[in-house]
């Protein structure tokens, strides 16, 4: 699902006014004045106490991201050149922070190494109420010289200049995660549905406040009634009318803020598909992909367009107008993006009435660059395109689109290492991305990039707390920038677990599903055990495609995660261990935990959180009830 | 002498034999349906071997003055499903039409992103196939690629 917050709707409602407003401001005054900070640049020594102050340039203006800010009318930029070498700074820390005045006012702060096209190495993002915003950089593992503060108007009035602060520091205190763990509830689908059930993929309407899932050939709609604690919930059957029949890779994409919920079913070169508004109650069946798309592990997801903001329109009026022209066709407001792969390489095609009709399919990367089997579509908050693979080369990488699927940048995620589940992607209402992977060894990761993809930061190992060292299917969504819900399967068992079990011994775990949760930018990680009393499989997940042998692959390829307009996480997971035996072994640490102890089951399965805070801290006053 | 000849012979594969004709379902001395061991030997003296993925194979081309990539996909019984090959960016160019009779050929998408597919019959493997073209210039490809149908990829991830 696209990963932006109920607060991003409004902000965006309300950028065309306030960039109206601005813009006629900004084009009274651009001819005369000169926006910047004040003074632009600092020079710091290593030495505690070293110290500089600025004033920002005191814009207002509204952005959806770093990426959409235009310096001078809405952001403004700070040099800091630390002098002399890396080890002169041990022990110490370079702290920038901007304060300013206003709770209601919104700035947001990224530190680029070099200029502004480097990397972004740390970055504040929080959403309001906040009247500051503050980073702490370890030069010995940055560097010296240059850095660039961005200091970006995410939603500011008029009359509430910032001011900054950059010193050089001893090392704040470290900071384990604090707070309360969520829980969470299971909801197993009743007897008669979701029983045929690899694969899920799930969705939500924040305008029904419903549930939509699917797997194999069931599209399943979910109500909870919230009126008992703990809620109960409805399953309903509601499939699409030509994704029930015999084909292959199923998926489903709701788009959380349209309410559109498309199915597809892999049919050939392209998916039979169709669309509804009304979680299943009538479909539209559509074209199905794109064009000449390719055959294998398609994805669909959605979001914004990418589209120029008024700020960016006075100033780079050509591209914006090109940009334009792969924006809505039609009064269904968001972009739907097909990908696939065939032949060699992987394609990307838009739809730009809503999933009806998709346009010839755009080249993404070929099996030159990574492998040819991706994970699935995200889009950020701006209309930036995200695909994860778990193979770029010596690394998993990051396929990014900056233009509605018109071209694609190979990003490799440094410092991770591929693996054969495919990885997911969760994007921040502010555009951080969170990725999340099995590493090669087996260890549940996730990583955090604050520039498209460009550079990585904070790749933390969150199955430590359970000693998980075989995990598989990762499934990544992010609410608030700060925030974001990291689902897998682990099991703490060492060996071949995701293998063809061939050993001399079947391999020996048991499975549970695991959330991982960061209310702090992926700095430190809430690890909960989901299932805690209920495996999910005994003995290997294979995670081999078609090569599996029998019994070892009846959960196929992949489980999903989504949060909903209140900020609760739910996640779709095939449950392969459903009997009273199964589960009684899998609660025995002295019993037989293999592939022949399993049901072999593939039972429709849903996660719902039932306390902690969400993933959108404008609902914090509403505490979760289970 | 020989060494330069040899290639340059099979490298016809590449071009249309007559205008109206299909073009053939191999490239660079690649044949669809081709052994695994075949398609090996072949692949071999033209290049080197980069990268497999899901029975999937990347070969560098190490002479060829067009083509800097050749990917080739094989079935369960590893033969040759599929080759594609990809353009040298700085590389000698080649045009749709090299590869066959445009008017033969279903043209789509548009402007920086065009497609022309040719569908044909194999008569000696008695199997249908595509031929692929696709580029973002208008004139010269980017890559291409024959595809045998109705068979499925060595390792597919059906469900």
């Amino acid at each position: 699902m696209s990963s932006h917050t109920a607060s991003n709707v409004a902000r965006a409602k309300r950028l065309s006014l306030q960039s109206g407003i601005i813009l006629a401001l900004a084009g009274f005054c651009f001819a005369t004045l000169v926006f910047a900070a004040t003074p632009s640049s600092s020079t710091l020594n290593p030495v505690n106490g070293s110290s500089a102050t600025w004033a920002g340039s005191g814009i207002a203006g509204a952005t959806t991201d770093e990426t959409t800010c235009v310096d001078g009318t809405d952001c403004d930029v700070y040099t800091i050149t630390l002098t002399r070498s890396p080890a002169n700074y041990k022990g110490l820390v370079l702290a920038i922070s901007i304060s300013h005045q206003v709770s209601l006012n919104d700035y947001d702060l990224y530190v680029h190494k070099g200029g502004l096209t480097g990397p972004v190495i740390a970055s504040s993002t929080n959403g309001i109420p906040e009247t500051s915003e503050a980073v702490v950089i370890d030069p010995t593992v940055s560097g010296t010289g240059l850095y660039t503060v961005h200091v970006v108007d995410s939603n500011v009035a008029p009359g509430d200049p910032y001011s900054g602060v950059a010193a050089i520091t001893t090392p704040p205190a470290d900071s384990p995660a604090h707070g309360t763990a969520p829980t969470y509830a299971n909801y197993q689908s009743p007897p008669g549905l979701g029983d045929s059930s690899g694969e899920p993929s799930i969705g939500a309407n924040f305008n029904s406040g419903r549930i939509m899932t699917q797997a194999v050939f069931d599209t399943l709609q979910i109500t909870f009634n919230t009126n008992t604690s703990p809620a109960t919930a409805t399953w309903l059957l509601k499939d699409g009318p030509n994704t029930s029949i015999t084909t292959l890779d199923p998926i489903l994409f709701t788009d959380s803020h349209t309410g559109r919920t498309i199915v597809s079913q892999l049919f050939g070169t392209t998916s039979l598909s169709a669309f509804t508004d009304n979680d299943g109650e009538t479909y539209t069946v559509s074209q199905g992909g794109g064009i000449a798309s390719g055959v294998d592990h398609e994805t669909v997801g959605g979001g914004p367009f990418r589209l120029c903001t008024a700020d960016q329109l006075l100033v780079t009026p050509v591209p914006c107008a090109q940009s334009a022209v792969r924006g809505p066709l039609t009064q269904y407001p968001h972009a739907v993006y097909y990908a696939s792969q065939d032949i060699g390489d992987a394609e990307m095609a838009l739809s730009q009435d809503g999933g009806l009709t998709y346009e010839e399919a755009h080249p993404m990367y070929t099996l030159v660059d990574c492998g040819g089997l991706h994970g699935h579509i995200k889009v950020s908050s701006s209309g930036i395109v995200y695909v994860p693979n778990k193979s770029c080369g010596s690394t998993q990488g990051l396929i990014v689109s900056m233009d509605n699927g018109l071209t694609f940048a190979v990003q490799p995620v440094t410092g991770s290492t591929p693996n054969s589940s495919d990885p997911s992607v969760g994007i921040g209402s502010k555009g951080r991305v969170y990725f999340g992977y099995v590493a090669g060894d087996g260890h549940p990761h996730i990583t955090v990039s604050d520039d498209q993809g460009r550079s990585w930061h904070n790749d933390l190992d969150v199955g430590v707390p359970f000693s998980i060292r075989n995990t598989v299917f990762p499934e990544v969504v992010a609410g608030d920038n700060d925030r974001a819900s990291f689902f897998f399967l682990g099991t703490s068992s060492a060996g071949a677990g995701t293998g063809a079990d061939t050993g001399p011994a079947p391999f020996d775990g048991v499975w549970h599903g695991y959330i991982a949760t960061t209310y702090n930018g992926g700095r430190t990680w809430f690890t909960v055990d989901a299932t805690p009393s209920d495996p999910v499989q005994l003995g290997v997940i294979c995670t081999q495609g078609t090569t599996c042998p029998n019994g070892t692959r009846n959960l196929l390829d992949f489980n999903d995660i989504t949060v909903d307009k209140v900020g609760r996480v739910f996640t779709a997971y095939t449950d392969g261990c459903i009997t009273a035996a199964c589960i009684a072994k899998g609660n025995n640490p002295t019993a037989s935990h293999t592939r022949l102890d399993n049901d072999q089951a593939t039972k429709a399965t849903i996660t719902r959180q039932s306390t902690g805070l969400g993933l959108f801290k404008t609902q914090d006053g509403t505490r979760l009830q289970p | 002498m020989q060494r330069t000849v040899i290639p340059a012979l099979l490298l016809l594969g590449v071009a249309p034999l007559a205008a109206g004709r299909q073009p053939a379902p191999r490239i660079l001395g690649l044949r669809l349906g081709m052994s695994y061991v075949q398609a090996r030997s072949r692949l071999s003296e033209i290049g080197q071997f980069k990268s497999e993925d899901e029975g999937q194979q990347v070969w560098i081309l190490s002479h060829d003055q067009r083509y800097q990539y050749a990917i080739v996909g094989f079935d369960h019984g590893r033969r040759v499903r599929y080759i594609t090959v990809l353009a040298r960016p700085d590389g000698k160019q080649v045009s749709y039409s090299d590869v066959g009779d445009l008017a033969n050929a279903t043209r789509s998408g548009g402007p920086g992103n065009l497609r022309y597919t040719w569908k044909a019959h194999d008569e000696i493997g008695g199997f249908e196939y595509l031929v692929i073209a696709k580029g973002k210039n208008h004139r010269y490809l980017d890559r291409y690629a024959v595809k045998r149908l109705g068979v499925e990829n060595e390792r597919e991830d059906r469900d």
